[in-house]
């Protein structure tokens, strides 16, 4: 997988090394190789299945999906969880509609907004964990439920403005010969920037390190709170882009849109081997969450499989991931993806 | 028990089943002021047609609510319960037999699911995925048994379901009495003391030989059954079956035990303190509806209760405290395996 890359290291132990890294990332491969799987069965099971453009555009309506798991995954990798996702997209998505009122020329001012709202809510969401102390489970509820009442008064169930047209038209174009959609582009974007920042940087170093074990990335002298509040900013900057282009996507503002996204990115993102008690796991792992997720729903809307089926196996596989990627930690080294 | 510990008794009640209640002292004081405060300002909050919606109102809450205490005493966390209510609600109302096959499938597939969740959790499978996973599973399960909201409850379950003792009806006492039962298995039983303690710390429960994986079979066990249950108090006000009606109930139980002081840590906490807290939740809806005021305040107003109840616990300086811990309370386990 692309993900794995063996360094540049002395001939004789190249080999070695290889193998060691694949062994590290076992998670990343099992959700790779179940990605590639249902890939496989997506292909034979619908009529023209094998065509890369009905590929692309599927991952790129889910675009947002996969926005959101990002931010999700940085935030368990802080070794936090963040439920206020589902709430803060459908925020974006009735401030930046507010702002653009349907005008092409409002867009930027639309897209800043709604940004800085959703970096806001997770700046909240940051302090109320590091600061005052109170479990991500809790602060993040709590504050995802305020921002959902919030939006209900302000709206009053009925989001006001409307979605640039402008914005429209970016959410079904496509580049490159008109094969890649613009919204895959966009994903791809925001998860490179934040992987150059989780794998690239001090930053990222020291981020992974708070992570991973608290208590020991303090006493080597890293401000950890200041890790954990930049998680849930970059989480909650993430999900207002989600927002936005779930907005853009379906052409309408809504105070309810989004609201599966929150358990979604979790299960993407423990489905793409990231673990709940923090720095284990790769941001690549969230890619792979999001494509099992999205190609299994995908089949078994095809095959016209009963919604109450779906939610059966969307339920068994999530288990099942679990459960295998428990084994996965559990044996070796335990330093999976680190 | 030593005669020293005998000595010291006033109550039948063992002097850590007193203990335990300490804690919840501080949300008790602050419900019965809610209420009188309620009771004074509010004209219609006084109604006994009101009285009596309100404690129809609690009745599921409270039992759905009193099993996530017990599973986040274990350190863990049930995100199916929603779903499992749901269920039930469907099973009520989808199969047209008696009302007592209707009670025994319900009971039965709560203690099932539950079972399930526990045997997730034992093998080593985090709680908040597992209870993820099954909720999809049970909501799929519903939507098989009836598609959509609707059905038909067999009269002889509606009836004692929808009986009212003056204005205090019957699924509230009967939601009372079970809060009642799960809180002194939790204090007095050997399972109870078990349970404390594999909460507490699971590796140091596991080398006293304690049965580790037993006390959590029967702790999501139990959580499954009380989740059934509460769909069945739930039918009593909506007199049908209906795939989605218990979608909230989730995180408004996790709400309640946490804000009864259950420590999201586990280990620590009386099952009795979610009686206070369902009694200011449900307050909270009540007001607001009585007020005229535009629903959604409602979600802004459970935030704000969270976070405040929160704060006061951590400026009491208590270690029941949700706040000892700046991090989620899974993490001891993950980080254990």
């Amino acid at each position: 997988m692309s993900a794995v890359q063996a360094p540049p290291a002395a001939s004789g132990s190249r080999g070695e090394q290889l193998r060691r890294r694949l062994l590290r990332s076992r998670e990343l491969l099992v959700s790779y190789g179940l990605a590639l799987a249902l890939l496989i069965a997506f292909a034979v099971a619908t009529p023209g299945g094998w065509e890369p453009q009905r590929i692309l555009t599927i991952l790129g309506q889910n675009a947002q999906l996969g926005i959101a798991a990002i931010g999700q995954t940085v935030v368990l990798l802080s070794g936090g969880l963040d439920l206020s996702i589902g709430p803060v997209m459908n925020l974006a998505s009735v401030v930046s509609s507010a702002q653009m009122r349907g005008q092409d020329g409002n867009i930027a001012q639309g897209i800043a907004v709604a940004i800085a709202a959703g970096g806001l809510v997770g700046l909240v969401n940051g302090l109320l964990v590091s600061r005052a102390k109170i479990p991500p489970l809790l602060a993040t509820l709590a504050v995802g439920t305020i921002v959902q009442g919030g939006y209900y008064v302000y709206t009053e169930g009925q989001p006001k403005g409307g979605v640039a047209p402008g914005l429209q038209s970016a959410a079904d174009a496509k580049v490159l010969g008109s094969i890649v959609p613009w919204w895959l582009v966009l994903w791809i974007a925001v998860w490179i920037v934040v992987a150059f920042l989780l794998y690239r940087t001090t930053w990222g170093r020291r981020f992974y390190a708070a992570g991973a074990s608290p208590r020991a990335a303090w006493l080597s002298g890293v401000a950890v709170s200041r890790y954990v509040v930049g998680a849930y900013v970059l989480s909650g900057i993430c999900a207002a882009i989600a927002g936005i282009a779930l907005t853009a996507y379906t052409g309408s503002p809504s105070v309810s849109g989004a609201d599966s996204y929150t358990l979604q990115t979790v299960a993407a993102a423990v489905i793409g081997g990231v673990a709940f008690s923090g720095g284990i796991g790769r941001l690549a792992g969230a890619f792979a969450g999001v494509a099992v997720l999205v190609f299994l729903t995908t089949i078994l809307e095809t095959l016209n499989v009963d919604s109450a089926v779906q939610y059966v196996v969307q339920g068994a596989v999530l288990i099942g991931m679990m459960l295998v990627n428990r084994r996965l930690i559990g044996r070796g080294s335990g330093s999976a993806g680190r | 028990m030593s005669a020293l510990a005998t000595s010291r008794r006033s109550s039948p009640l063992g002097t850590t089943t007193l203990a335990g209640l300490k804690p919840a002292l501080f949300i008790t004081l602050v419900s019965i002021v809610a209420v009188v405060i309620a009771a004074i300002v509010s004209e219609p909050f006084r109604s006994p047609t009101n009285v009596e919606s309100l404690l129809f109102q609690m009745a599921p809450l409270l039992l759905v609510a009193a099993g996530q205490a017990i599973v986040i005493t274990t350190a863990g966390i049930d995100l199916s319960v929603g779903s499992m209510m749901s269920l039930a609600t469907v099973l009520a109302a989808a199969s047209s037999s008696s009302a007592g096959a209707v009670v025994a499938i319900v009971v039965a597939v709560g203690l099932l699911g539950g079972l399930g969740n526990g045997i997730g959790v034992v093998s080593g499978v985090n709680p908040l995925v597992m209870t993820l996973g099954t909720m999809a599973i049970f909501r799929g399960v519903a939507l098989l048994v009836l598609g959509q909201p609707g059905g038909v409850v067999p009269a002889d379950l509606l009836t004692p379901l929808t009986t009212v003792f003056g204005h205090v009806p019957l699924t509230f006492l009967l939601a009372l009495g079970g809060v009642a039962i799960l809180w002194l298995a939790s204090a007095e039983t050997r399972w109870g003391r078990a349970l404390f303690a594999v909460g507490g710390d699971e590796a140091h429960a596991r080398r006293a030989r304690l049965p580790v994986r037993r006390t959590l079979l029967i702790a999501y066990s139990l959580s499954g059954l009380f989740a059934a249950l509460a769909g069945l108090a739930l039918v009593a006000r909506i007199y049908s079956g209906d795939p989605n009606v218990g979608d909230p109930f989730a995180l408004d139980s996790i709400t309640a035990a946490l804000i009864g002081g259950i420590a999201v840590t586990g280990g620590r906490g009386s099952v009795l303190a979610v009686i206070p807290a369902v009694l200011l939740l449900a307050l909270t809806d009540n007001l607001l509806n009585l007020a005229g005021v535009f629903s959604y305040w409602q979600y802004i107003a459970k935030g704000v209760i969270l976070i405040l109840t929160l704060a006061a616990y951590h400026a009491a300086g208590r270690p029941t405290g949700l706040l000892t811990m700046a991090r989620g309370g899974w993490r001891k386990r993950g980080g254990a395996a």
